[in-house]
């Protein structure tokens, strides 16, 4: 079941646009998660889809079909929200056969049927003994997979979910999105997950559309956006990342920091910013370098503090002999910004450079 | 456009509620205060034991002379002002016998009865009389003796609202009277009079029957204006030793009238059956009963029989004042005397 | 916890203070509460259980309490699905004016019951707005059972809206809308799925509607007629019964109404302890353990 949304806008009362020209593709089977910050307009956009909210302007399809009045009740999505949504006073079983129960009689299947299907999705959602129970005896792990089971139960092809692991604590939210995108990949849905948490999505959907005030920033699977970032706002809020500002002349990228080597690259000339990842950033032993010290650890990682004269940036590195200062940083690998825009050419790291550099180069660590 | 809300009313919610609107208005033809077989009386406060008696007297005689047939008579007690008012307003009344012929005057004047209903029975349409009495406590421990009394110092009197009740409107006039045939009454006595004997009330009732529960039940007050009938009642048999009767030597004769409501029998059907009620007022058998509940009966017969229960008063009428229409304009119209003297 | 007296916590002896409140509490409800239905049965009985159970069937009695009973049932229905509706209305939706009417919806407590019948008065009286005219097509409505039931249904009308509505803005759209998204009908939903999660809060309305109905005097009295056997509630009958010197058949019949007010009022506090009981499993947030 593939979604296409054109050119969607929504104003709210007051004036403020929370969707602003909205274009998105999702084709048939695919995974998407919509992230960003609070208020990007990702929850606006699923509700959109789902009939929920209506729009200002702009086209919404689902299979190809146009959703223009058809209300939300007919459009055969399955929904879980972040609060789950349960019916208090059914039990699981009967919230699961919800919506079986509420067809009209000519289109209804059996109580038998009905049964069965519930039996199937208790199976699924791996809580076959908790039929009769009602949600309040239920952990929320528990919760949140009934209410994915009661959103499957009418056989829809396209899931939407709201922020539907927010309220789980770490450890359960990990086994339940793995067990989401398992469900997917059996059942062979559409699914659209909303999510501030980027480390969710990056785990468990294939493309990921950064979000940010009602527009769409980015909309690639994540080893693009990591390599090519749209905006250094795409950047940061995918992980940890570090600024160094500075400016490209004579192809080499100046940075302004003190012991932070220059690289050589071919983008324009101009001020640039240059955003990179903590482990990606290597170190050089240099005389007129700073000082490094160790500061923490997780894992197999290390996080040394560097010392740049006016303020001190972490990176990390696999766990390794301790670090001799004096020390530069080696930061070819980043991503150039120029007026919050990308350029990209290709950098060159310092080991490519000509032989005119090395004076002004120091060796590797 | 997307849809909008997800919870939309449809067109059932709207017939629903038109349903009920139909519902509303078909009870609404149900019941009716009068039917063929049933007669209303809208009436005055103190006649609850008259009238309970004397309906089912006169069931049981149309019973006897139209074959058996039932006809309930049914009786709506209160002040006679708010009475008629609620006549106005639509009450269903068949016969109203209120305490004065304004109230039944102005229910003419809005067209729904004859404008000369008060020559259509005898006695200027009025079956039995009252006047007006004191009731104090027994032994009139307070000396109360006459009217002058009851403005003496800590004197305390229970009368109703002149605007609401009858009875109050006939009290105030008998003190009016009274005070403007003193020696050197003037209509300025007589105001300064009734501004110090209001003054002297602690509490208006609706009606004459609310301010004899106020003196007799409630314990309040030290005299109770009254109608005769009410006095007499409360004397003789709801409290034999606990209250004597007093008659002022100059008191009002009192005359409730009755009168059949034109429209409202014409619209239910009733009019002979209500014709036939008044009538049995002034029969025998009811002037009998209404000395019984200290009535006076204008029946010469039954007076006679009747009066030693009665004590003697020496009265003048609302003729003498002027006659209703002067006086209610006067004094209990807005801004009338009455308002100007009451000021709580 | 005492905030009267340092007394530690394992003080099992009161302080004066203490005592003295508590004394004051006891007697206050005492006089205030207790005493009147004690005096109102003491004085029913006082000829005896048969004249007090002979008073209660006199026609008259009987039909005040028939006509009562019709107008509580059917205020308690009307009010009760038109409360639901507007409860409904003003917690999901945000529209121009909301404010007004949620202001609105409190008048008929904050009105005196006395100026209440008389506004039906002005709009059903013969000399009112409308009288004459429903009178010509045959439609009666003051001095009759319909003007009582409109008395009844404006002085009851706010108990279940303002019972139900904090509870419904409280709960949010979200079930409403995983309802509707599953393919529910607007009344399926409101039927099965914002009802039921209201259903305490709904009885307690309901109830509250009944006593309410029951007893109500002022606006009643207005727009009735006082016509005993025909539009006399209960609370009018004790009246005409009182003014006509029958004591004990008015208390007889006070003593009546009073009974079943107090039904009604235990069944409200059945209910609250049933719902209280059920609260704390509500209670429990969407966070939680695996």
């Amino acid at each position: 079941m593939s979604v296409l949304i054109e050119n969607l806008t929504r104003h709210v009362a007051g004036g403020k646009v929370v969707l602003d020209n909205v274009s998105l593709h999702v084709p048939d089977g695919a995974f998407v998660a919509l992230v960003g910050p609070s208020g990007a307009g990702k929850t606006t956009l699923l509700r959109a889809i789902a009939g929920l909210d209506p729009a200002s302007s702009g086209h919404v399809e689902i299979d190809g079909r146009a959703m223009e009045g058809l209300p939300p009740r007919e459009r055969n999505v399955g929904f879980v929200f972040q609060n789950y949504a349960l019916f208090r006073h059914l039990t699981v079983a009967r919230n699961i056969s919800f919506g079986l129960d509420v067809r009209p009689r000519a289109s209804r299947p059996s109580r038998a049927e009905i049964d069965a299907k519930v039996a199937e999705l208790l199976a699924l959602i791996q809580l076959p003994d908790l039929g009769d129970a009602y949600p309040q005896r239920l952990s929320g792990g528990q919760r949140q997979r009934v209410a994915l089971a009661r959103a499957l139960a009418t056989g829809p092809r396209l899931l939407l979910l709201d922020e539907p692991f927010g309220a789980l604590d770490p450890m359960v939210r990990r086994a339940v999105r793995t067990w989401l995108r398992d469900l997917h990949d059996q059942l062979g849905l559409t699914t659209i997950l909303v999510t501030h948490d980027q480390e969710e999505a990056l785990d468990v959907a294939d493309r990921l559309v950064v979000m940010q005030d009602g527009r769409i920033v980015q909309d690639a699977d994540g080893e693009t956006l990591d390599a090519t970032p749209a905006t250094p706002f795409v950047m940061e809020f995918l992980g940890e990342t570090l600024r160094f500002p500075g400016v490209v002349s004579d192809g080499l990228f100046i940075p302004a920091d003190t012991h932070v080597a220059p690289f050589s690259t071919n983008v324009a000339e101009g001020a640039t910013e240059a955003l990179i990842r903590p482990h990606e950033v290597t170190l050089l032993t240099d005389a007129s370098g700073g000082t490094v010290k160790r500061v923490g650890r997780r894992g197999p990682l290390e996080r040394l503090a560097v010392s740049l004269g006016e303020r001190s940036v972490e990176i990390e590195r696999p766990v390794e002999a301790p670090p001799s200062d004096p020390v530069v940083l080696e930061i070819a690998q980043a991503r150039l910004f120029q007026n919050g825009k990308p350029v990209v050419e290709g950098n060159h790291p310092w080991s490519d450079a000509p032989a005119v550099l090395a004076d002004v180069v120091p060796e590797p660590v | 456009m997307t849809s909008s809300s997800p919870l939309t009313l449809t067109r059932r919610t709207l017939f629903g509620a038109a349903a009920a609107c139909a519902a509303l208005a078909a009870i609404g033809r149900g019941r009716k205060a009068s039917a063929a077989q049933a007669l209303l009386n809208v009436s005055y406060d103190p006649t609850r034991e008259l009238y309970a008696d004397i309906n089912r007297a006169f069931a049981a005689q149309w019973a006897s002379t139209h074959g058996g047939s039932a006809l309930a008579v049914r009786t709506s007690n209160g002040g006679s002002g708010a009475q008629a008012r609620s006549v106005l307003e639509g009450s269903p009344a068949d016969v109203v016998t209120l305490g004065l012929a304004y109230d039944v005057d102005m229910l003419a004047a809005h067209g729904l009865l004859a404008t000369n209903w008060q020559t259509r029975l005898p006695h200027n349409s009025t079956p039995f009389t009252s006047t007006i009495v004191f009731l104090t406590r027994k032994g009139n421990p307070k000396g109360i003796h006459g009217w002058a009394d009851l403005v003496r110092d800590g004197v305390q009197v229970v009368t109703p609202n002149p605007k609401t009740s009858g009875g109050a409107r006939w009290n105030y006039l008998a003190a009016w009277g009274w005070a403007l045939r003193q020696p050197g009454g003037t209509e300025d006595t007589a105001r300064a009079y009734l501004k110090s004997l209001f003054a002297h009330v602690p509490v208006l009732d609706a009606g004459a029957r609310g301010a004899t529960n106020s003196f007799v039940q409630r314990g309040l007050g030290d005299v109770l204006l009254a109608w005769e009938d009410e006095a007499l009642l409360a004397a003789r048999d709801l409290g034999p030793d606990k209250f004597d009767i007093v008659v002022p030597d100059l008191t009002i004769l009192a005359e409730p009238p009755v009168a059949l409501v034109d429209k409202n029998v014409d619209a239910h059907g009733t009019r002979e059956a209500a014709q036939a009620y008044l009538e049995f007022l002034y029969t025998p058998e009811a002037q009998k009963i209404g000395a019984k509940h200290y009535f006076r009966p204008v029946d010469p017969t039954a007076a006679a029989e009747s009066a030693s229960i009665f004590p003697a008063v020496k009265t003048f009428d609302i003729a003498s004042l002027g006659g209703w229409t002067a006086v209610q304009k006067k004094h209990f119209a807005s801004s009338g005397v009455f308002d100007q003297i009451y000021s709580k | 916890m005492n905030a009267l007296a340092p007394s530690s916590p394992d003080n099992a002896r009161r302080s004066p203070a203490e005592i003295a409140l508590i004394a004051a509490a006891y007697a206050i409800v005492g006089l205030m509460l207790v005493l009147p239905p004690v005096l109102v049965f003491t004085e029913a009985l006082r000829s005896g259980l048969g004249a007090a159970l002979a008073s209660i069937t006199d026609p008259d009695a009987l039909s005040a309490i028939k006509l009562t009973l019709e107008m509580t049932v059917a205020a308690v229905a009307i009010n009760t699905s038109f409360g639901v509706l507007a409860a409904w209305l003003l917690a999901k939706y945000r529209f121009p004016g909301r404010s007004v009417l949620v202001a609105l919806i409190e008048i008929p407590i904050s009105v005196s019951p006395v100026v209440a019948g008389l506004v039906w008065l002005l709009l059903f009286g013969t000399q009112g707005w409308w009288g004459e005219a429903l009178n010509r097509v045959g439609i009666t409505i003051a001095f009759a059972t319909p003007g009582i039931l409109l008395a009844t249904l404006f002085v009851t009308f706010p108990f279940v809206t303002r019972t139900l509505l904090p509870l419904m803005e409280q709960q949010g759209r979200d079930a409403e809308e995983a309802a509707t998204l599953l393919g529910a009908s607007f009344w399926r939903i409101l039927w099965g799925v914002t009802l039921p999660e209201a259903r305490w809060a709904l009885l307690s309305g309901g109830l509250l509607t009944t006593a309410r109905a029951m007893g109500e005097f002022g606006a009643v009295s207005v727009v009735s007629g006082h016509i005993p056997g025909l539009t006399e509630t209960m609370p009018l009958h004790i009246e005409t019964l009182y003014n006509g010197y029958q004591s004990v058949a008015a208390f007889s019949m006070a003593a009546l109404l009073a009974i079943m007010a107090m039904a009604t009022v235990g069944m409200r506090s059945l209910f609250e302890a049933r719902m209280r009981r059920e609260e704390p499993r509500k209670a429990e947030t969407a966070g939680g353990g695996a």
